[in-house]
């Protein structure tokens, strides 16, 4: 393709979210519309991205790159490959779905709608940035619009949660910033690609070990990882459906995908050194994370901490294929499949993740509770909701023919190989997190007797419907079908494992 | 022989000349014709300042001097003079509404934001550490004018006093290490300075250590370096909105311009000990002043307080001297749009008559007045220090420079402060989007030039901070040329 | 010892214990009559120094001028002249340390100083190379100078005109 469809993909929210601005706020339908209309280009041009990208080649394609300030030799640097195709393609799907679903949003649409797509530009500038410092002011930017986000759409604690938030992922970021400058300075270069190849710190074993925890606790905090996970639970219940939704399903991602596109290739060894204990904690996140959402009683709490759960699994595979970093084509299969599930994980993640979060808003606004003790019975009140709960709840925790199921079992298989004991302990957290799926939520709010306060419940309506319709068709279609997806990402992973 | 004044060549000397002739031009008129509405005078001031501007750009950096060796004309001493224009125009710009909102509009005001810049250009580019002094003494004393401007008001004079009384201080130890040096060297010239130094070879000469020390601590005043920073909370607060701004601005690029070319062209070879001192100081400065900013409910004091705390990061460039001087004079430019920025934003929401502006002032501005909230965000998102905005490549190039010179710990605390320092600027941007008021304020319509003042400071933030590959061209290349 | 030294002696002697009773006296009025002895003391010192123009100057311009307006200001200030002012806060302490510090620093430094003796005799008639040094290296700091006279005029006029409005 000869036009830069990636800039236009990522600039094309940004010049909305200012039309948006630029629009009477006495007329919401209209700026919501419009919000919607624009959000459809980059969807359409993911989906034109997904299919033309040549699986034969593989590599980076569609890449731009232009001087930026060449002072500091930064540089404008677009590009995808197999890993980042699926998770801008998810990307544009739930900005989209996000946006339709929040036509209810009444106070304040027109900024709502602003910061929607501001976000949208910073998160897909992350998946697709080559170069470090563009990859770093799209991290920094992804903060702000969803900071106002949680913190004038959100619920009663919002300000706390808000800012919990940011000052988090601020923590983490700077950590890598600094760990970034030293690296600029050791390799002259801030190209992701590059840096990969010069290996930075390769003599320096004391800097190299400092700068790939520094980059780690930036990623770690994001995805994330226990001991950092603690700002999740505010921000999840606090943010308005939609924010939830995409802090699930996207922003928790960047991380993954940080540790996957920056950490692994850039630190191999330091990753493959340190992997014991980034498996203990992702064993921990996975464990844990399923026992504190099984001990909840607010919905979105619980899916709030599986969110922790099943991070771990992603982050289970990419330790998998670090661990045997170095050793050569013998454990080369079994990388490549740990790091395949991790990131089919990632999408499947956000896809029923996503789901979840928007079936709680569903139910929230209709009985303005979360709290699973207060339903019951809803199975037969509202059909269409009991089904589509279902059907997400059982591709959660991983049943055969649905998406979370093929995903979760090729992280176990690399990681079996590969990592035994942490796979063993990290297998407790499938049984946990079927306990508490089956238990809390289809039992607790599908099935037993019917609470008498929810006797005029309404079903969903078509709003809800048409936005959870494309979600439900690809937790199926990939559990059924995943070559499509894994061909797209197996192409980018050979070629990592290959470079470890 | 006498010296005539051809041989002077005042040529070079025009900004100078032209910033503080256009005061005295003020002080002239205003005792002359003085009728009704004083915006001449600011009028005039803008023209003076666009002059020198003119005059600093179009000359160019060579490295030279003039007026017998007194003032260099190098590319170092001509960026920080930009600076400093840029930042005594929207001074300029800021004031005019606020004075004569609060019934305070008089020329003199306008001729001493000049008298100060003319004092603050001779501390730039000055080759003598004699002129260096009275060049401060001339913008402090200006200062200290300006902070009691307000003359009907208690806190404008206790702040005023307050200053008068600690800056005097500061001038003494100030004073006293130029004569330690002088007897050190023989010469108050700064480049013969610096040669006498490094030929001696005696880096052990003991008045050499007692005179970088006792400069470094009146610098540190004028800084509001911790420990020296105790006057800064209560001037800034009590003074003028208006001045405070400038303040914050202005004496601190003048000083910084002072210190970098000391660093540089006379203490190269003390570098283990001042880099030492130094460091000290920064990391004091910027921890204490973000841990006090923490506490505070009053937008004007915080802005002292993370004024306190953005000259400790500063500071971290400057420990690593040669190294770290032009990432020092971007971020005073970053700066000087930022705070002039946020300042005139406090200006233009604080209630007639009062300087304060308390937090919970701020309620709800956010949408009741969406251009200077706005505004307000992005000045504090720069302070912090987020991407696309001047405060982000400010900081990576202040950081980059420290750990470029080998002082990484530096630079970790550094960056741990911004995150303590994220903390209190956005809670200023939660107050503002995320809470209702419970009495709304009265607002005044904020006037044109104040909005050209917001405009140009927002645009200064944004396009330096998305495309600063020319200013860090010009930050590098400026410094580069540097007398020696 | 030879009669300068003794002189110098002398003379130091006086202009140390003039400012601490200027710092320790408790009436305002002594106090600034021992400022006026420490300057005087100076300005023998000066004459020591063979900078007799200097000397001169320290005189009129010190003990004449700034030393008689403090007196008049003291006088014409109501019920401060017989007063005894605290000479103390609870700040002292604090202030005791960094003066000691002060003391360190300087005493170190300028004891510890290899001083050379100027290898060229001091210049005759002080005066003339004074102007020139004015007009010629010093041109700068002279006519900055001028502006930072013209800003504390400007400044004291404002101040006093708006108190007495």
């Amino acid at each position: 393709m000869d036009w830069p469809v990636l800039s236009i993909m990522l600039f094309t929210p940004l010049v909305g979210s200012v039309i948006v601005l630029a629009l009477p706020k006495e007329k919401p339908a209209l700026l919501k519309w419009v919000a919607l209309a624009i959000s459809f280009i980059p969807l359409i041009l993911a989906a034109l991205v997904w299919f033309s990208y040549d699986r034969g080649t593989g590599g980076m394609q569609f890449v731009e790159r232009a001087a930026w300030i060449s002072a500091i030799n930064v540089h404008y640097y677009l590009g995808v490959d197999g890993i980042s195709v699926p998770m801008v393609c998810l990307t544009a799907l739930l900005t989209t779905l996000s946006l339709f679903y929040s036509f209810i949003i009444d106070q304040r649409p027109k900024e709502y709608f602003a910061f929607f797509l501001l976000l949208e530009t910073a998160m897909l500038g992350v998946f697709m940035s080559l170069d470090f410092f563009l990859f770093y002011v799209f991290w920094e930017l992804s903060l702000v619009p969803m900071y106002f986000l949680i913190g004038i759409w959100g619920g009663p604690r919002r300000e706390y949660a808000a800012i919990k938030f940011f000052l988090y992922t601020l923590v983490g970021s700077v950590a890598m910033l600094l760990a970034v400058i030293a690296m600029y300075l050791e390799t002259g270069s801030w190209d992701i690609l590059e840096m990969a190849r010069l290996q930075p710190f390769s003599t320096n074993l004391t800097l190299a070990a400092v700068a790939f925890w520094a980059v780690f606790l930036g990623f770690a905090i994001k995805v994330p990882v226990f001991p950092f996970h603690t700002w999740l639970p505010d921000a999840h219940v606090e943010a308005p459906t939609a924010g939830s939704v995409i802090l699930a399903g996207i922003l928790l991602k960047l991380g993954a995908y940080g540790m996957i596109r920056i950490l692994l290739p850039i630190f191999p060894a330091m990753f493959r050194q340190f992997a014991p204990v980034v498996g203990i904690l992702a064993a921990i996140s996975i464990v844990y994370g399923a026992l504190v959402a099984m001990s909840q009683w607010d919905l979105k709490k619980l899916i709030a901490y599986s969110s922790v759960n099943h991070m771990g699994y992603v982050m289970l595979g990419v330790t998998a294929a670090a661990a045997a970093a170095g050793s050569g084509p013998a454990a080369a299969d079994s990388q490549a499949i740990a790091l395949n599930g991790a990131v089919l994980q990632m999408w499947n993640h956000g896809i029923i993740t996503g789901a979840l979060f928007f079936l709680v808003g569903v139910i929230y606004e209709r009985a303005h509770t979360r709290d699973l003790k207060a339903f019951g019975g809803l199975g037969a009140k509202v059909p269409t909701f009991a089904g589509i709960l279902t059907v997400t709840t059982f591709a959660s925790l991983g049943l055969p023919g649905l998406a979370g199921f093929v995903s979760e079992f090729l992280v176990f298989r690399g990681a079996f190989a590969l990592i035994r004991p942490f796979a063993i302990v990290s297998s407790l957290g499938i049984v946990i997190s079927a306990a508490y799926l089956l238990w809390k939520v289809i039992q607790h709010v599908l099935l037993g007797p019917l609470n008498e306060r929810w006797a005029r419940l309404t079903d969903m309506n078509r709003r809800e419907v048409i936005t959870l319709a494309p979600l439900i068709f690809f937790m199926v279609i990939f559990g059924l079908y995943p070559a499509p997806i894994l061909d797209l990402i197996n192409q980018a992973v050979v070629t990592i494992v290959g470079s470890l | 022989m006498l010296p005539t004044l051809s041989v002077l060549n005042l040529n070079g000397a025009v900004p100078q000349i032209a910033v503080a002739g256009a005061g005295m031009l003020i002080m002239l008129i205003d005792a002359l014709f003085h009728r009704g509405s004083r915006r001449w005078a600011a009028y005039l001031a803008l023209l003076g300042l666009a002059v020198a501007l003119a005059r600093v750009v179009e000359s160019g950096a060579s490295a030279e001097t003039i007026l017998d060796g007194a003032l260099a004309r190098d590319g170092l001493g001509m960026a920080f003079a930009l600076v400093l224009i840029v930042a005594a125009a929207l001074s300029v710009l800021v004031a005019m509404d606020y004075l004569r909102r609060e019934e305070h509009e008089r020329a003199e005001y306008y001729a001493l934001i000049l008298f100060a810049t003319a004092g603050g250009l001779a501390m730039a580019m000055a080759n003598d550490l004699v002129a260096v002094f009275i060049g401060l003494e001339t913008l402090s004393i200006s200062l200290y004018v300006l902070s009691a401007f307000f003359t009907g008001d208690a806190a404008s004079r206790e702040a005023a006093l307050k200053y008068l009384l600690l800056g005097a201080f500061a001038s003494a130890f100030f004073l006293y290490g130029i004569a330690l040096l002088y007897g050190a060297s023989g010469t108050t010239r700064l480049v013969e300075m610096g040669t006498a130094i490094r030929l001696a070879g005696t880096q052990a000469d003991p008045l050499l250590w007692g005179g970088v020390a006792l400069i470094i601590v009146g610098v540190g005043f004028k800084l509001a370096l911790v420990p020296f920073h105790s006057w800064a909370p209560d001037v800034y607060q009590g003074a003028p909105t208006s001045v405070t701004a400038f303040m914050s601005v202005a004496s601190k690029v003048a000083a910084f311009a002072a210190l970098v070319r000391l660093l540089v062209v006379v203490l190269a070879p003390a570098a283990p000990l001042t880099s030492a001192l130094l460091a000290l100081l920064a990391v004091l400065t910027m921890t204490v002043g973000n841990i006090l900013a923490l506490a505070q409910d009053e937008v004007k004091r915080l802005l002292a307080y993370s004024s306190i705390a953005q000259a400790g990061y500063i500071l971290v460039a400057a420990v690593a001297g040669e190294v770290g001087a032009a990432a020092v004079l971007f971020y005073l430019l970053g700066y000087a749009f930022t705070n002039l920025g946020a300042f005139a934003v406090v200006l233009a929401w604080s209630r007639r008559g009062e300087g304060r502006l308390p937090f919970s002032d701020l309620a709800g501005l956010g949408f009741r007045r969406p251009w200077t909230a706005a505004a307000l965000s992005l000045f504090l998102l720069s302070l912090t220090g987020m991407p696309l905005t001047v405060g982000f490549v400010g900081k990576l190039y202040l950081f980059g420079a420290a750990v470029q010179a080998g002082w990484t710990w530096l630079a970790i605390v550094a960056v741990l402060n911004s995150v303590v320092s994220a903390f209190y600027y956005l809670r200023l941007v939660v107050i503002m989007y995320m809470r209702e008021a419970e009495m709304p304020l009265a607002l005044q319509r904020a006037g044109l030039a104040l909005g050209v003042a917001l405009a140009v400071c927002a645009a200064g933030v944004i396009l330096l901070g998305l495309v600063p590959g020319v200013a860090l061209d010009w930050a590098r290349q400026a410094v580069a040329v540097v007398l020696s | 010892m030879s009669l300068t030294q003794a002189v110098f002696i002398l003379l130091g002697g006086m202009a140390v214990l003039g400012a601490l009773g200027m710092v320790t006296l408790r009436n305002l009025f002594h106090s600034a009559l021992a400022m006026i002895l420490a300057l005087f003391s100076i300005a023998g010192i000066y004459v020591l120094l063979e900078a007799e123009f200097l000397a001169v100057v320290q005189v009129l311009v010190y003990v004449g001028a700034i030393a008689m307006l403090i007196l008049f200001g003291i006088m014409l200030t109501r019920d401060i002249v017989g007063r005894a002012s605290a000479v103390r806060n609870r700040q002292w302490p604090l202030a005791l340390a960094v003066s000691a510090g002060l003391l360190a620093v300087l005493a170190v430094a300028l004891v510890r100083a290899a001083w050379p003796l100027a290898t060229y005799a001091p210049a005759q008639g002080g005066v003339a190379d004074l102007g020139l040094a004015l007009m010629g290296p010093y041109a700068l700091p002279f006519e900055v100078a001028s502006v930072l006279l013209l800003v504390a005029m400007v400044g004291a006029l404002i101040i006093a005109r708006e108190a007495r409005e």
